[in-house]
């Protein structure tokens, strides 16, 4: 019986001796984070592989912030979330091995979700189930929030907002009553016009002017910092080192020497140059003579360039590829110089309401100079598809790249405000599927 | 025969996040429960590992068994701050150690002996689903010493010894790879690998009188060296199977120099006090390196790098006979971390330690004695960062080790 006895001790024993650390709790600092509220376009929705779907929202940076919140007295966040996986208003985008009418062979490339259409009903408008926390639109500019009825225009917009036919965007940010605010708007000011290849003749695909941008943000701002609310804001990136701009290289034609000199031989006489193994592609430019020049290396194509054109139609050989394909060195600097000018206001901005600021883009450059950024032994990038950190559209964030986002607003306001927020755990969430 | 013995050795295996670093220090069970010291008094026949020259004073044939069952624990939790806590799974290691010792005559000054023990072994199993996976998921690694030894009494007071070492060992490791297959599911790597190595043990025992004694040993680094590894993939998409196909690997792991000094006092009659010091030459193992043998565009070689640092462990230890038969020991140690602050990865989180040992022994019959021993270990909490993978937590683990010895004296 005493044998037993000491039995249970040790055992007691045993179990007491085992590692009984806890984390330290987070703390909320200065900043009220009870009611969120995230304003913002296609990234802020959730927005990624070139559509809007369920589990793409669930990976919205917004949403990742709210569940960090929540260890630090945050209260729910409503998203206006899609019914299905399969994307909306288009499909997905995917990767899937996929053989072109000139593809000896299949590859590995983007292609449209295949699975079952599941978005029926996504058109409805859900205000009444909200309101709604995460305010993400999908396409919105900044100027556009100062646009009465630009609702009935955004089918992303309509199918939450209130009275989308006649309010202003700016007058549906107060559903909420929120304590906090993340605001991420500008990208779209100018992006419009960066993936329509240059000069378009669409007034909403051109880039905003200096002074209406500085107005509508300026107003947003207002409102979202009227019942005292604290926030962060983030400055928007260099659009043009994102895949969709890097992923299909100006000197990315091989030819053989025989195709080399009869290509030559016909365009002799003109600037066109071709050698043997890696070319600069022929582009159309209304600027050049005779129509046509080979890109130069600084220039970009984009990521929608047909391939199937590129090898079946010849383009970029024999006929130039089409100028709305192409970013020349003009339009770069259109855009080089509206992204500069945005950040500049939207920091000005932030100083004048005294709202922090997370710098997207020099955290942006910072992962373009050294190639990758890491958290808990991944290495993330901007290549397309292997950096795992940009979603299959080229543009928009993954899951794990949200993740990132949301560290780096964490990295803001735990230095701000003073709180002791944890990271997010980059590696759980959503990345680039590989067949 | 070589078939039989793996079965045995696969059965009583050692290895655990332990004691400074991967070296166990549980090579006798009467000196463990004296702080693991053992290099001034030749206790009994595990003063083959202790140290080789004490072997001389142990006048009879000896033959020593014992094992341990370690139960070692450690917690992960979010840091600075946060939510998350990983236990690792729970396992139990036997480590084990076989010594047999004897003069080769009557009144002859030339001792011999073997000793198979486990020295070294890590293990640690964190799950595959926890946020360290791509650093780590689970690696055991084990090692066992083969130890022929002689012994020779220079004179009343002086005796002197050496022994070779066979290492043999293995080491398993799992880890997540960084992709994402048409599942959603993480790829992971199998790195599974024989090793082994060479050294030795020499030492000097001193009987300054009839009351103090020293201990001089060394114990050589020993490179465990895995000339053909295999590693394994699995889960990885099936478009990246030829950049991920199973290949060959080699590595290699030191086993770092101990040098040890050790006193011993016999206060009186029945009470023993002994000291030790232990130099560890941790610094040899400055980085860890993977070289596969098939290199893709996706599988480069690996250098992780480690920079541990020497270490100095103390040990006390005091032993008290009650009755002819039956003696009781305490000890404690302690045994600072070899691992640099960011450096603190969760393969080996470790911190410095704190031991507490006791032990009973008794002597069942003239000829056969038994101790028993326990021995709790408190490694300190730890927070730090591993650089090389920007992986921040909060670390702390504990050790629960009791063990058994049998001694017979032919």
């Amino acid at each position: 019986m005493r044998k037993f006895y000491i039995f249970g001790l040790m055992v007691v024993g045993l179990v007491a001796c085992k590692p009984n650390i806890e984390p330290t709790a987070p703390e909320r600092g200065d900043a009220d984070f009870s009611s969120y509220v995230a304003v913002g376009s296609s990234t802020t929705a959730g927005y990624m592989d070139g559509s809007l779907y369920l589990s793409g929202q669930r990976n919205s940076f917004p949403q990742m912030l709210a569940k960090q919140f929540e260890t630090v007295g945050g209260g729910d966040f409503a998203q206006p979330l899609v019914p299905g996986e399969y994307g909306w208003p288009v499909a997905k985008k995917v990767l899937d091995y996929y053989q072109g009418p000139c593809d000896t062979l299949p590859y590995i490339t983007s292609v449209d979700f295949k699975g079952a259409l599941d978005t029926v009903g996504t058109a409805n408008n859900i205000f009444a189930a909200g309101p709604y926390n995460n305010l993400g639109i999908p396409g919105i500019r900044t100027v556009d929030y100062l646009f009465r009825g630009y609702g009935a225009l955004n089918p992303f917009a309509r199918r939450f907002f209130s009275n989308p036919g006649g309010a202003r965007p700016v007058d549906e940010l107060l559903h909420i009553g929120h304590s906090f605010f993340t605001l991420w708007l500008g990208a779209n000011d100018v992006l419009g016009f960066a993936v329509a290849g240059g000069n378009t003749p669409d007034p909403t695909k051109g880039i905003t002017l200096n002074t209406p941008f500085r107005i509508a943000y300026d107003s947003v701002l207002n409102t979202l910092t009227r019942n005292g609310a604290k926030g962060v804001i983030l400055t928007i990136p260099e659009v043009l080192s994102l895949p969709y701009f890097t992923t299909v290289p100006p000197k990315g034609l091989t030819l053989d020497a025989d195709d080399a000199n009869k290509l030559n031989l016909a365009y002799n006489g003109t600037q066109v140059h071709f050698d043997e193994g890696a070319n600069y592609f022929v582009i159309a430019d209304t600027n050049a003579p005779n129509n046509f020049r080979q890109i130069k290396p600084t220039e970009f194509v984009r990521l929608e360039l047909p391939l199937d054109s590129v090898k079946c139609a010849g383009w970029g050989t024999i006929k130039p590829i089409p100028a709305n394909y192409i970013i020349d060195e003009g339009e770069i600097a259109y855009i080089k110089n509206a992204v500069a000018d945005f950040n500049s206001i939207i920091i000005t901005l932030a100083n004048k309401y005294q709202i922090p600021t997370t710098d997207i883009n020099a955290y942006m450059r910072s992962i373009v100079e050294e190639g990758k950024t890491q958290y808990n032994g991944v290495n993330y990038s901007l290549q397309y598809a292997s950096g795992g950190a940009i979603s299959l559209d080229g543009i928009h964030l993954t899951g794990r790249g949200n993740a990132l986002i949301a560290n780096q607003i964490i990295n803001t306001i735990n230095q701000y405000y003073g709180s002791t927020i944890n990271y997010v755990d980059v590696n759980s969430y959503s990345g680039v599927r590989i067949p | 025969m070589k078939k039989h013995f793996l079965l045995i050795t696969s059965l009583l295996f050692s290895s655990m996040v332990f004691a400074g670093g991967y070296q166990l220090n549980l090579q006798g069970m009467r000196q463990l429960a004296m702080g693991g010291s053992g290099a001034a008094i030749p206790w009994d026949a595990a003063t083959v590992f202790y140290n080789p020259g004490g072997m001389t004073s142990i006048r009879n044939f000896q033959a020593y068994a014992s094992v341990n069952a370690l139960m070692p624990s450690a917690r992960y939790v979010d840091a600075p701050t946060g939510t998350d806590i990983v236990d690792t799974k729970q396992k139990t290691y036997t480590p084990f150690n076989v010594y047999i010792t004897t003069p080769l005559g009557y009144k002859s000054p030339l001792s011999i002996g073997l000793g198979v023990y486990t020295p070294f072994g890590t293990g640690i199993n964190w799950g595959n689903d926890w946020k360290g996976r791509y650093i780590i998921q689970e690696v055991q690694l084990q090692t066992i010493f083969f130890q022929p030894t002689l012994s020779y009494q220079l004179t009343d007071e002086i005796s002197i010894g050496a022994g070779f070492v066979y290492a043999t060992g293995n080491v398993e490791l799992f880890r997540a790879i960084p992709t994402i297959n048409a599942n959603g599911q993480d790829g992971q790597a199998e790195l599974t690998g024989n090793a082994n190595g060479v050294g030795y043990n020499i030492g000097v025992h001193i009987k300054a009188n009839d009351d103090v004694e020293f201990g001089f040993t060394y114990r050589s680094r020993v490179n465990m060296k895995v000339k053909r590894g295999y590693a394994r993939f699995s889960n990885v998409p099936s478009s990246m199977t030829t950049s991920f196909a199973n290949t060959a690997f080699t590595s290699e792991l030191p086993m770092p120099q101990v040098a040890t000094f050790g006193i011993g006092w016999h206060v009186n009659e029945n009470l023993t006090l002994q000291a030790e010091a232990n130099f560890v030459g941790w610094a040899a193992y400055d980085s860890l390196k993977f070289d596969y043998e098939n290199n893709t565009a996706l599988l480069n070689d690996t250098r992780s790098a480690r920079r541990y640092k020497n270490t100095v462990a103390l040990r006390l230890g005091m032993h008290y006979m009650f009755s002819d038969r039956f003696a009781g020991m305490l000890g404690t140690a302690y045994d600072p971390s070899p691992v640099r602050n960011g450096y603190l990865n969760p393969d080996l989180p470790d911190a410095n330690r704190i031991l507490a040992t006791g032990g009973l022994s008794f002597k069942l019959t003239e000829k056969l004695s038994a101790i028993g021993v326990f021995e709790y270990v408190f490694a300190a909490e730890r927070e730090g960062t591993s650089t090389e993978h920007g992986f921040t937590g909060k670390y702390k683990s504990s050790v629960i080790n009791p063990g058994l010895a049998i001694s017979y004296d032919f």
